[in-house]
């Protein structure tokens, strides 16, 4: 139990009004351990981005609990969910979502200073991310001038920045070709597995999921975990 | 701050054309009204410049000061009624003279005064009124572009007046005409039957509704009311108020409708902002920040283009800016580009984490 760093507990969320609600999410439990690259896979309408905005605090369950680093967030006010985002979750968004106007330093720079923690640490921080993750040279660059590639590792780094237990990544390899999306997912692995945090990765990416710890299937709001061989099955049903 | 200056410097286009749109309409806004005060003094300098706030005029006058009448018998009671000092009589009429030996004519906006009076005008060069001399005037600077200087002479002919010009004065110009000063006893001489046309009085000496009880037919109206009622004053100070005003709503709507349509393009990447832990406060501040820099910006440069403008135009064109009107406009102009911007500040209160997630930009 110690060494979850998330723990859903009969999360359910629904939609609308109570006589006619869609249930997005039906009393789903599972864990994530420290260390640990979780997949969660499954159609669209499944109740994946459903699940990922619970656990990044960006929604909040109609039921259940969430607690994220021993802490229960389920019934966090939106200012204090903000914060928690802040300190404990990193994101990786589909296609990045960098911000235009900075420069790849600034990017990473932007979340220390969020965090009103803009010190020479967090200047050290920021150059050792980019050094691990190959930017360097690209730190003084605009967004779009970057690859596809190079973008979103700029946004991992981002997501590292303010040292969270928990990172999110929304389709990380949905804008890149296998290769590297296949090295982007690496150097997240990696990181997790390095720091001793968690992520749970949101994909239709099939050929990256070995790269994972375990597999999670997400249909009509129901959780089942998937061993590697039946995600290979599933693979050559497509 | 962080977002603000970086937005800038990656926008630097977009920001520079608002921000010269913005310059252009302040510096719009100053020099008209520069161009009002301008008017306002060539049209009441000398009136504003009357250390008195209050007027005894005749009732039926309506606040017309060149309608008004004042006998000597009512100048006579509301004297003893008020402590020395305290009021004094002025005479006032519009006069075409020339310089003795030409055929120019020139109009000038007479006023006789009491010469030990607080009307009496500071010289500038040459000496001052007295009650005592005969045929002696002191007369605007301005009037030394038509080429009077001192020891001239100059002569009414519909009065058959002729004055001796002893002094210049500055800035005293009323109805867009410069002003000659002649004491009393030369105004007696002019008007034949004698009569005032107003007693300026110095109201903190005095109770007005004890004049009012007591002298018929007379009314106390203050400066603003006898400023106003100048002929012509009012529709030309109205008109350059309402240019100013529209300004100032344009340039309301102008910045509003530019942030506005700035942040709805820029809702997905607020999402994202809010997502990675920003709050709603930030991104505000980091908005209002924005538009504060870019205003205060635009004001400046305006405010310089505008002292540039006023060395630059030729004197006899009636502009003046006044620093008090300048910072209040410039108040007023930061003022309206903030309410302008609450549109925007809405539009980023709505926007939700959410819009970060599971979509393809």
């Amino acid at each position: 139990m110690m060494d979850a760093k998330l723990i859903f507990d009969q999360v359910s969320k629904y939609y609308g009004e109570t006589d006619q609600a869609v249930t997005a999410l039906n009393h789903i439990s599972f864990q994530v351990h420290t260390g640990e690259f979780v997949a969660i896979v499954g159609p669209s309408g499944s109740g994946k981005s459903t699940l990922l905005s619970i656990a990044g605090l960006l929604l909040s369950p109609s039921k259940g609990r969430v607690i994220l680093d021993q802490l229960e967030v389920n019934d966090l006010s939106s200012k204090e969910m903000s914060r928690v985002r802040l300190n404990k979750i990193g994101f990786v968004f589909q296609s990045s979502n960098l911000i235009p106007y900075l420069t790849v330093r600034d990017q990473l720079l932007f979340v220390a200073e969020l965090a009103k923690n803009r010190t020479d640490q967090a200047d050290q921080q920021a150059k050792r991310l980019l050094d691990r993750l190959g930017l360097t040279h690209r730190q003084e660059v605009y967004p779009d001038q970057l690859s596809g590639g190079e973008r979103q590792r700029v946004a991992i780094a981002r997501a590292w920045m303010n040292d969270p237990e928990l990172i999110l990544a929304d389709e990380p390899t949905a804008s890149l070709d296998s290769k590297r999306g296949r090295d982007v997912v690496e150097m997240l692995a990696d990181e997790v597995r390095l720091r001793e945090k968690a992520a749970i990765m949101v994909t239709h990416d099939e050929r990256v999921l070995d790269l994972c710890d375990r597999v999670l299937e997400i249909k009509d709001g129901q959780l089942t975990q998937l061993s590697y061989k039946q995600v290979c099955t599933t693979d050559k049903n497509d | 701050m962080f977002l603000t200056l970086r937005e800038f410097r990656y926008s630097k286009l977009r920001y520079f054309l608002i921000g010269c749109i913005m310059i252009l309409i302040a510096w719009l806004v100053f020099i008209i009204s520069g161009l009002a005060q301008g008017l306002a003094a060539d049209n009441a300098a000398a009136i504003d410049k009357m250390k008195v706030d209050r007027f005894l005029i005749q009732s039926d006058a309506e606040q017309k000061l060149n309608r008004s009448v004042i006998t000597p018998k009512q100048w006579q009671n509301v004297s003893a009624l008020v402590p020395k000092n305290a009021a004094t009589p002025f005479g006032q009429k519009m006069l075409s003279v020339s310089k003795n030996g030409t055929a120019h004519k020139q109009d000038v906006a007479l006023f006789a005064i009491d010469a030990a009076s607080s009307l009496a005008p500071k010289v500038l060069e040459g000496k001052s009124l007295t009650n005592t001399t005969k045929g002696e005037v002191v007369v605007n600077q301005s009037l030394k572009e038509a080429g009077i200087q001192l020891g001239d002479f100059i002569q009414d002919f519909e009065t058959d007046q002729k004055w001796k010009v002893v002094g210049f004065a500055n800035g005293q110009s009323y109805s867009h005409a410069p002003v000659i000063f002649i004491n009393l006893n030369d105004w007696n001489r002019l008007t034949k039957n004698l009569y005032y046309n107003a007693i300026a009085l110095q109201v903190n000496q005095i109770d007005p509704s004890s004049i009012t009880g007591k002298v018929k037919d007379v009314t106390i109206i203050n400066k603003d009311q006898l400023l106003q009622n100048i002929p012509g004053f009012k529709e030309e100070q109205g008109s350059l108020t309402m240019m100013i005003t529209f300004l100032f709503v344009i340039a309301s709507f102008v910045q509003a409708v530019f942030f506005y349509v700035m942040t709805l393009q820029k809702t997905h990447q607020f999402g994202v902002l809010k997502a990675i832990g920003a709050n709603t406060s930030y991104l505000a501040r980091s908005l209002i920040t924005q538009v504060g820099l870019l205003t205060i910006i635009a004001i400046l440069c305006s405010l310089v283009f505008s002292y540039l403008t006023q060395m630059l135009l030729p004197s006899n064109i009636p502009f003046q800016l006044n620093i008090d009107t300048d910072i209040q406009f410039s108040a007023l102009f930061l003022g309206v580009s903030l309410i302008g911007s609450l549109l925007s500040l809405y539009q980023i209160a709505k926007v939700d984490a959410l819009e970060a997630i599971g979509r393809i930009e």
